[in-house]
């Protein structure tokens, strides 16, 4: 030995076990800190390609820009790219409806508009389409096609490229269309024009915004942002946007703390189980700072593993999530190389592991150096004296066994705090996030249930022989039909929302209260699979097909569509009365349950959107036949079925496939999933880690105490129990606390900010259970090792150990 | 009758360079009541004795029949019941359970068997330990030779066959020894207990009915003691 300082080294090499353990939760926090930055810094860059991906890759636009205002822009030494944008009303291509537009050649990458044969339009009469349409028009490149704007007027048109599909307009069935610039500019027909700017790198887009608007006198109503990439960069002052970084802060802080926490935690209890020695070196004369300095070598010995560690290891989480975005989606992520370094992420990992090794190690320190060399002679320290009476409760109530694992957590009330406090927080997260994940969930549409991955329609109708054919044919999941039309309905004209009515302009009220509709309402049939499948949509009421036919019962549902657009015209509750006009004339139905939404596009001008039965249905409009067919495939031969299924139709049938939009939008709901789970398995990883090492140092520093009990009699059965006890009671207080407060902030996050959605508050029992089944699991988990090491060793060598 | 009948008992630590024989082919019988005293230099082998009649270690070799029960062939749990219905231990070091008073200490082998403690006993017991005043104090509130008595007292809380005690005295001054031997020799006579005592000190030994000395592992008999 070389000074006193070596003991740090000696109590290391003294104590393998507890020294590993400390490491090993040490390694974990930088981990944790290191996986969370990188997972950040990768996320932002996936978030950013799926950003650019469904919305566009340019942060400004200029509507209706003059060239002189384009030529200033574009010459700004901060703008990378910019391009022209035309919009138009929608055309015809063969007859068939179409969206059309025209985007700069050099833009087009921009906009996910990726020529795949064949040359960018630029003649006059020349124009780009989508691969489906190309193929369901039968035309190759250099193929005339007959063409129309919005002004119905044909012109032939030569296909000199084909671009690659787009999920929306293939689900919608009417293909994208772009024609040439020239073209765009030709055409006098209504048009809009967007200059859509894309800035550099480090660009500052808010400053850039202010000049631009300044130096060219450009109105506010004339810029628009792309608010969502603005949000993923970091640039965007977006309330939304701002409300999210925040709310990443707070879960970041959130994320260090618990780090700080269990870091705190094996070192407090390492320390107080060496009161005893601290007091020993107190005696032959080690001052109070040395003491103090002991105990901060011997964290700072740790970090020398515990950081490259905890670094690999954080490293190795990012990938892990990396390599599940691309495995699922290797198109569109291919740009992100597998193994993403990111140096932000380590540098911070490392910079917070030694903080928090600092600051755990400091409190601990103080600690010891208060030791006084009292505490040496006189034996037990680590219990200090409790209220008297209190000490005989516990063993009235429960088997002594459980009792006195309690009595044990119970005894070191910070640790008891910390550990529950720490489980409390995964908790709490855990439920929270849930919010988020649901709110995501219902907002993007993902595929439900009901999602089909193919529809047919007609103008005409679908032939019930036509059904059955498809309910019959292989790799073919489910077959549904749904009858549709438009009816005339009225309801009391309170029920009507402001935003319809400002619409409209007025609305005729009679004495009844009732309005005289302006326009008419879709009507909708559900069969029993149907409305099993809207109750997660439900949010007053009761789906049951025979109480809808029993008791004239109707659906409501509080977004309608209008033209594709969602808008909410009608606020109706359960009990009210809808009166429609039917082929019998007027009646009045009921309303009996209200639905957030129904899952398709419409495109006519409704006054609102009512479900019904199909035999309510056919009593009303007087028709019984299906105007709709949706079709879920098998996962396998899915190219298979749909031609076969193509063949089977005929030409007044229109086909759509939605399965591209639907995978986008389940891609756009994961990317983002798998990092907000991330985040709360990481936490709740190190909850349950932050449990197994207290367990841990708790059994090693008791060994001698346990032989003892063992010695008196009790056996592994009793023993496993009582460790249990006090594992359990870390986890039930933690879970109980973390519940109870999960559970309000659930309803608080809910109530503040999503009633507006129509999302209603449900107490969470499935998470409730889960997390009492997952905090079961840990108490479990975290009680394994200890008994297995006591059990490895003859009573006489634990009580003769040295502890 | 004897109570406990050892055979040829062996025990082996290690291997090779480190091998100890700390018993080697042990054979003896103690019979009901007696108060048996054990001695010998240090490391010759007691404490190894004493824990392999307890059953708190196995042996390599050899047999401790108890009560007519061979221990060793009995199962985990079974024996941890045995123990503490039958085998009372008293430690040199006290080792008591911190968070637990001294009553529940001593009630601590009866709570263990899910039984009611007979209170009557106990309270006879804390008496006769002079633990009345401090029976709902914690064992970190007590001194050193309190803390022996309470071990004592937990050793014979369930009336065992047979008590084993390791130096108890190891840690207490003279008077607080004698004290402690006394108060076994009393509660042997009174309740017809074995009492097994590991000494180092020849005047406590010469206490016993029997004097056994260890040495390098072989175990001889001395003789009876003072009477
Ligand atoms: N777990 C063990 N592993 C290896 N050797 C051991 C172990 N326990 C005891 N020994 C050895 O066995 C021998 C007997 O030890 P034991 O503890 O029985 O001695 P003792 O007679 O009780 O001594 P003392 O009077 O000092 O307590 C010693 O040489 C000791 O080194
Ligand atoms: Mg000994």
């Amino acid at each position: 030995m070389n000074g006193y300082l070596d003991l740090a080294h000696k109590y290391q090499a003294a104590h393998k076990k507890r020294t590993r353990l400390s490491i090993f939760s040490i390694v974990l926090s930088v981990a944790l800190v290191v996986g969370i930055f990188s997972m950040l810094d990768v996320f932002l860059k996936f978030e950013k390609i799926q950003v650019i991906n469904d919305y566009g890759n340019y942060h400004l636009l200029v509507n209706n820009a003059t060239d002189g205002e384009k030529e200033a822009i574009s010459s700004r030494i901060d703008v990378k790219n910019t391009g022209t944008l035309v919009a138009f009303k929608s055309g015809s291509i063969n007859g068939n409806q179409c969206d059309i537009v025209a985007l700069s050649d050099n833009f087009a990458a921009n906009m996910s508009m990726n020529l795949i044969k064949g040359n960018y339009p630029e003649a006059e009469n020349e124009m780009m389409i989508e691969n489906w349409a190309a193929e369901k028009l039968g035309a190759g490149i250099g193929d005339t096609v007959s063409f129309a704007f919005a002004d119905e007027t044909e012109r032939p048109f030569v296909i000199s490229g084909i671009f690659a599909d787009y999920g929306g307009t293939k689900a919608t069935g009417e293909p994208g269309v772009a024609v040439s610039m020239e073209a765009a500019a030709k055409a006098s027909v209504e048009k809009t024009g967007i200059f859509l700017i894309e800035f550099k790198e480090q660009a500052n887009i808010k400053k850039a915004e202010q000049e631009i608007k300044e130096s060219l006198g450009i109105s506010d109503e004339r810029m628009g942002r792309n608010d969502r990439l603005l949000a993923v960069i970091g640039q965007s002052d977006h309330k939304a946007a701002v409300g999210l970084y925040q709310a990443g802060a707070i879960l970041f802080f959130i994320v260090l703390v618990a780090g700080v926490v269990m870091i705190y935690n094996t070192f407090n209890i390492s320390v107080m189980d060496r009161m005893r020695s601290f007091g020993l070196l107190r005696c032959v004369g080690a001052s109070k700072a040395q003491i103090r300095r002991l105990v901060k070598k011997e964290g700072f010995l740790l970090l020398r593993w515990a950081i490259p560690g905890g670094v690999l290891l954080g490293m190795a989480a990012t990938l892990f999530c990396c390599a599940l975005l691309k495995f699922y989606n290797s198109y569109i992520f291919s740009e992100i190389p597998l193994f993403t370094i990111s140096p932000t992420g380590i540098l911070a990992g490392v910079a917070l592991g030694v903080l928090t090794v600092a600051i755990a190690t400091l409190l601990p320190a103080k600690k010891a150096s208060r030791v006084s060399p009292v505490n040496a002679v006189t034996g037990n320290s680590e219990i200090r004296v409790r209220k008297v009476q209190q000490a005989g409760i516990l063993t009235k109530l429960l088997p002594v066994e459980s009792a006195m694992g309690i009595g044990s957590a119970a005894a070191r009330k910070k640790t008891l705090v910390l550990m529950s406090a720490s489980i409390a927080l995964s908790i709490m997260m855990f439920l929270g996030f849930n919010v988020f994940v649901d709110f995501l969930h219902t907002s993007l549409k993902t595929t439900k249930p009901y999602t089909p991955d193919i529809s047919l329609t007609s103008e005409e109708s679908l032939s019930p022989d036509l059904y059955s054919q498809l309910s019959h044919l292989p790799g073919i999941k489910h077959v549904y039909g749904r009858m549709f039309g438009y009816v005339s309905a009225t309801f009391d004209a309170s029920r009507l929302t402001e935003e319809y009515v400002n619409e409209v302009g007025s609305i005729e009220v009679n004495a009844g209260g009732l309005f005289e509709a302006p326009e008419k309402s879709w009507l909708i049939s559900y069969d029993k699979n149907q409305l099993k499948w809207a109750k997660t949509d439900l949010v007053e009421g009761e789906l049951s097909e025979d109480t809808l036919n029993a008791q004239d019962g109707i659906i409501a549902v509080l977004q309608n569509i209008r033209k594709g657009v969602s808008v909410r015209t009608a606020e109706l509750h359960v009990g009210d009365k809808v009166y429609i006009d039917t082929v019998a004339g007027k009646k009045p139905f009921t309303v009996m349950a209200v639905l957030r939404t129904v899952p398709f596009a419409d495109s006519n001008l409704n006054l609102a959107t009512f479900i019904t039965t199909e035999k309510q249905y056919t009593a009303i409009t007087g028709d019984s036949t299906l105007k709709i067919i949706d079709i879920q495939l098998e996962k396998n031969g899915q190219e298979e079925t749909v031609s076969e299924i193509k063949r089977m139709i005929g030409s007044n049938i229109t086909y759509l496939d939605s399965r591209q939009k639907n995978s986008e939008m389940n891609q756009t709901f994961f990317t983002m999933a798998v990092f907000v789970y991330g985040f709360v398995v990481v936490i709740a990883l190190i909850s349950i880690l932050n449990i197994v090492s207290t367990m841990n140092t708790s059994v090693t520093s008791k060994m001698r105490y346990l032989g003892v009990l063992r010695a008196v009699g009790m056996s592994g059965k009793q023993l496993n129990r009582m460790i249990t006890a006090e594992a359990s009671a870390y986890c039930i207080t933690g879970a109980v606390a973390g519940c109870i407060l999960g559970i309000l902030l659930q309803k608080a996050l809910i109530t503040q900010l999503l009633t507006s959605l129509k999302i209603v508050w449900v107490f969470p029992l499935v998470q409730i259970v889960c997390v009492f089944a997952a905090a079961l699991l840990a108490t479990r988990l975290s009680v394994i090792g200890p008994l297995k090491k006591i059990k490895a060793k003859s009573i006489s060598e634990n009580i003769g150990s040295l502890q | 009758m004897n109570i406990l009948t050892v055979q040829d008992l062996c025990k082996t630590y290690g291997a090779g360079d480190t091998k100890v024989e700390a018993l080697k082919n042990v054979s003896f019988a103690v019979s009901k009541g007696e108060f048996v005293s054990v001695i010998g230099p240090s490391g010759s082998g007691k404490s190894t004795l004493l824990n392999m009649i307890g059953a708190l270690d196995y042996p390599t070799s050899g047999k401790v029949i108890i009560d007519g029960r061979d221990i060793y062939t009995m199962k985990e749990e079974e024996l941890s019941v045995f123990r503490r219905r039958n085998i009372g231990f008293v430690f040199q070091a006290y080792n008591l359970v911190p968070e637990l008073n001294v009553e529940e200490n001593i009630a601590l082998p009866i709570l263990l068997d899910y039984k009611k403690p007979d209170q009557q006993y106990i309270d006879e017991l804390l008496g006769i330990l002079g633990l009345a005043e401090r029976k709902r104090h914690l064992p970190g509130q007590l001194s050193g030779g309190q803390q022996q008595r309470v071990a004592i007292g937990r050793a014979l809380a369930a009336k065992p066959a047979i008590i084993l005690a390791d130096e108890p005295t190891g840690n207490l001054d003279s008077k607080n020894s004698r004290d402690v031997i006394n108060l076994l020799k009393l509660s042997v006579e009174r309740y017809r207990q074995t009492l097994i005592m590991i000494t180092h000190n020849q005047s406590y030994a010469s206490f016993a009915d029997r004097v056994l000395s260890v040495e390098d592992g072989v175990v001889a008999e001395l003789g009876g003691g003072a009477r």
